[in-house]
């Protein structure tokens, strides 16, 4: 008897033992022996992007996962192509030519398109110039219910408030379109590739359910929608009457369609994905070391940043300063916190996605007017770029500096190197656990210098909810661009902003003149001094939209990121970047700045 | 069946029906008692857009006025209106989406574990103490301690190379079901073993023997009939929550399931969503449970129904 229990005993272990031993082995197997996708034949191929699509209606879909399906299945008038040296831009798709604008007597500006010859809609009817007026009309009215809409604010005609508004497009015949600009736009021609500005056709997109359905799904790009299992497998196949469905090389695209970063990346290890948009954040080390050729991390025009509530009082109990000597005060407070964490520190040993320390709110990767990195250009120093030096060699004068100012405004105590009045304050994110861990980290860093911040998390949409409302006094924020202008990343924060989360020229912010703007200089009669908000930003950022000379909008908006910095409220951590697998048999792949991944001119060696 | 047992059924579908009402009615306010909305994004929307797609959807109604509205057409016209997230989508279109895949795998894993979990814990108690006993309850415990996450993983990297691990493929279905078999069967097993070890010693099943009932007789017309009482109380409420509750192998398998749209629904609010998944989710449990206390009777003649 006792020999068989010791026996079952054994045997339980070695059961259990053996099946630890199973899991370790396969999740050290990082062997690198992977085949050719399995899934896959040569003109086809297995990728994982995202989980299910919102939505795959051009004029409704705000999702980077979304577009990438669209710029696959619709031709706009334009595209994002990559020359033969790599080099991505944006060249003629539908239209015959990108042509240049025509300047009108009240500063409009027309274009007028030609379409290319043999533009057919899958169901076999002509692609017009009225589908692209019609699809205009509709993605660009606020009725519609998508969130791009304001995609279109710069044609002539938009209005964010009426729905019954009408753009200035229209259709001269059905090979030609004119559509007039309220003022001339330097990224015209990259709006043109977005999918917002794609064609759909009245009768189509009359069923309000048509993109849900291979069987109502009209489109007119390389690829048509062959099958849609949803929350499961999105199948594209290539569309043979495609004037250039020559140059296209894979013939089936397949988008699986999952949220789990662990099982992508076993899809991919075990060769089934050939390219996956995602990686579980503990495994990227590794991952970087065993997959050298076949990880990547490219940039993408974004900032992860941390906003201050403008409104919120950080003075030491007992402050006598009031109105503009205050907000001077605090802007300084903000701007000398910002300089105390290690933004090294945080893409290293945290997010470890490839991050970049950001120095500017305008992210890396957005263009000056000579084609220069815009956020180079800020002008504070030649030593460093951006606002503050972010380097290595930097961290200990920053924190030297910071603390000098600090100790300006509350009371520092020397032998425990410690603030001792700085007011407590809540730092708010939403539930994550990357951007849990950021938190911890500034909330030590400030702790290290006697500053409480306590954590708070919040569920996405509560989180959102609470941000817009100012109702926190720190949060964690980021932003991606939709295109390359560096306004993308300013007019959000005009007092009437939806997006203005610090909440400048609102509330208490309202009233306070404290802001200057002098644009004498650039041939404008505007001079403020000691300005509100409203009076000086807002009214900066009006300039720039209407404006038409290149270098001086562009100048105007390193004003007004000056302006924003200046305040201390937006406070940059890293500028986002793109990770992503890419299966190494699998060349001809390339990805934009925005984020959107290009499979037709694929093929699959070995 | 007589009367009283059709009472009883009568009384307990009124009352089935009374408990999803009031599942209805609180979702449906603390849904919207919830900050933030569907058309709450990222980037902020314009008062303007965010009124026409109110309007579009009837949210800019009265509060009380859309619950009316809504409980009338569920009622009259079995109708949960459109998803406000997934554009153009009805939402008993997605609940069936998913449904078909949540039953098919939470049938299959049901039944095994069923199957398994009875054979294995008659095998246990009628070898009581013996080798076989001890490795399956060994097995069990491991089992039953383990929860779906680490198993689901544990298969996903395991089995990775020689089984499909997406669970869009039929082929792809195995692990997402053995995953979910697992922890029922081993609690089945534990269950049937020790009921089964109960039944044994009873008095009755001395007598049957004492009368010369044959040994598989006794065991398969006797003992197992009855100690399956406890197995049907908890196979009843755990097919419902197979079938709702596989979120985790769902998202660990890319399973286009049912638990996957309620958790998005939610996260999203999704309003129309959250309460086509919660009215269908609360309804199937409701059903089970009556339907397991009706099959009491059926094994047990010694219950009555009141």
């Amino acid at each position: 008897m006792k020999l068989k229990k010791i026996i079952a005993v054994a045997l339980a272990a070695v059961f259990m033992l053996s099946f630890a031993a199973c899991g370790e082995s396969s999740s050290s197997g990082s062997d690198s022996t992977k085949d050719t996708p399995k899934n896959s034949g040569k003109d086809s191929i297995a990728v994982s992007i995202a989980s299910e699509p919102d939505t795959i209606d051009p004029a409704l879909n705000s999702a980077v996962d979304g577009a990438t399906l669209l710029t696959h299945l619709f031709s706009g008038l334009a595209k994002w192509d990559q020359s033969a040296d790599g080099k991505l831009e944006i060249v003629p798709d539908a239209a015959k030519e990108l042509v240049e604008g025509v300047e009108n007597e009240d500063g409009t500006v027309t274009y007028t398109y030609t379409l290319r010859d043999g533009l057919k809609w899958s169901d076999g009817k002509d692609v017009t110039a009225g589908d692209f007026a019609f699809a205009w009309q509709r993605a660009g009215n606020v009725g519609t219910g998508g969130d791009y809409y304001y995609m279109f604010s710069v044609v002539d005609g938009y209005s964010e408030e009426d729905p019954e508004a009408k753009l200035n497009v229209k259709a001269v015949d059905d090979k030609t379109l004119e559509v007039t600009l309220s003022n001339a736009v330097s990224y015209w021609n990259e709006l043109l590739a977005f999918p917002t500005y794609f064609p759909v056709r009245e009768d189509v997109v009359a069923n309000e359910a048509w993109a849900t359905d291979p069987s109502t799904y009209v489109c007119n790009g390389l690829y048509t929608l062959d099958s849609w299992k949803h929350n499961s497998l999105i199948t594209l196949k290539k569309n043979e009457n495609h004037p250039d469905a020559a140059q296209v090389t894979m013939n089936t695209i397949e988008f699986y369609l999952s949220d789990d970063s662990n099982a992508m990346l076993t899809n991919f290890k075990n060769g089934t994905w050939a390219l996956i948009d995602d990686v579980p954040t503990n495994e990227i080390a590794t991952l970087k070391k065993d997959y050298p050729d076949e990880f990547f991390n490219v940039g993408q025009i974004g900032t992860y940043y941390v906003c201050w509530n403008i409104n919120e009082n950080i003075l030491p109990e007992g402050s006598t300063l009031t109105g503009a000597e205050a907000e001077a005060a605090k802007a300084e407070i903000r701007n000398a916190i910002s300089l105390l964490f290690d933004r090294n520190y945080i893409v290293n040993e945290i997010s470890q996605g490839g991050e970049l320390p950001a120095s500017s709110f305008v992210a890396m990767g957005l263009t000056d007017a000579n084609g220069s990195e815009f956020y180079k250009n800020t002008g504070v120093s030649t030593e460093f770029d951006g606002y503050f030096n972010t380097s290595e060699d930097a961290i200990q004068s920053n924190f030297d500096s910071a603390i000098a100012t600090l100790k300006k405004y509350y009371k520092y105590d020397e032998t425990e190197k410690k603030f001792t009045d700085f007011p407590t304050m809540t730092y708010l994110y939403n539930t994550s656990e990357a951007h849990k861990a950021i938190g911890e980290y500034l909330q030590s860093a400030l702790a290290g210098v006697g500053i409480t911040m306590n954590l708070e998390n919040q569920e996405w949409a509560t989180f959102l909810n609470t941000r817009k409302q100012g109702d926190f006094s720190i949060a964690r924020n980021g932003w991606l661009a939709d295109y390359n202008d560096p306004i993308c990343f300013l007019d959000m924060w005009i007092s009437t902003s939806g997006n203005n989360d610090i909440q400048y020229g609102k509330g208490d912010h309202k009233d306070i003149k404290c802001y200057s703007l002098d644009l004498t200089a650039l041939g404008y009669d505007t001079k403020v001094e000691n300005g509100t908000w409203a009076e000086t930003y807002d009214e900066l950022i009006a300039k720039i939209k209407s404006c038409t000379d290149k270098d001086k909008r562009y100048k105007m908006m390193h004003m007004a990121e000056d302006m924003l910095m200046a305040t201390g409220c937006v406070c940059p951590i890293y500028y986002y970047t793109d990770l992503y697998m890419l299966d190494s048999n699998v060349k001809g792949f390339f990805s934009n700045p925005l984020g959107y991944k290009y499979f037709m001119y694929c093929t699959i060696e070995g | 069946m007589n009367s009283k047992t059709l009472f009883y059924i009568f009384k307990r579908v009124l009352l089935a029906i009374f408990t999803v009402w009031v599942v209805i009615t609180a979702t449906f306010f603390i849904m919207h008692a919830v900050p933030g909305g569907p058309f709450v994004g990222e980037k902020a929307t314009t008062p303007a857009a965010q009124k026409a797609m109110e309007a579009k959807y009837g949210l800019d109604k009265p509060l009380i006025e859309q619950y009316f509205t809504y409980l009338g057409d569920i009622v009259f016209h079995f109708d949960f209106g459109p998803s406000l997230k997934q554009r153009g989508r009805m939402v008993i279109d997605i609940i069936f989406d998913g449904m078909q895949t949540s039953l098919v795998l939470g049938l299959f894993a049901a039944g095994i574990s069923t199957l398994f979990g009875i054979i294995l814990g008659a095998i246990a108690a009628l070898r009581r103490n013996k080798l076989i006993d001890r490795i399956i309850m060994v097995i069990t415990t491991a089992f039953v301690s383990m929860p779906s996450f680490i198993m689901g993983t544990l298969l996903l990297v395991t089995f990775a190379n020689v089984l499909p691990t997406n669970g869009s493929s039929a082929g792809g279905m195995i692990l997402p079901v053995v995953t979910l078999a697992l922890y029922p069967m081993a609690y089945i097993t534990r269950l049937t073993r020790s009921s089964m070890l109960d039944v044994l010693g009873q008095d009755y099943i001395r007598t049957a023997r004492a009368k010369g009932v044959s040994g598989g007789r006794v065991i398969f017309g006797h003992a197992l009939k009855n100690s399956l009482i406890p197995v049907l109380t908890y196979v009843g409420p755990m097919l419902a929550y197979i079938v709702t509750g596989s979120l985790v192998v769902e998202k660990i398998f890319s399973v286009p399931g049912i638990g996957r749209a309620f958790v998005n629904s939610i996260t999203g609010r999704d309003y129309p969503l959250i309460m086509g998944t919660t009215i269908i989710l609360a309804t199937l449990i409701v059903i089970m449970n009556l339907l397991t206390d009706i099959l009491y009777k059926v094994v047990d003649p010694r219950i009555t129904l009141e």
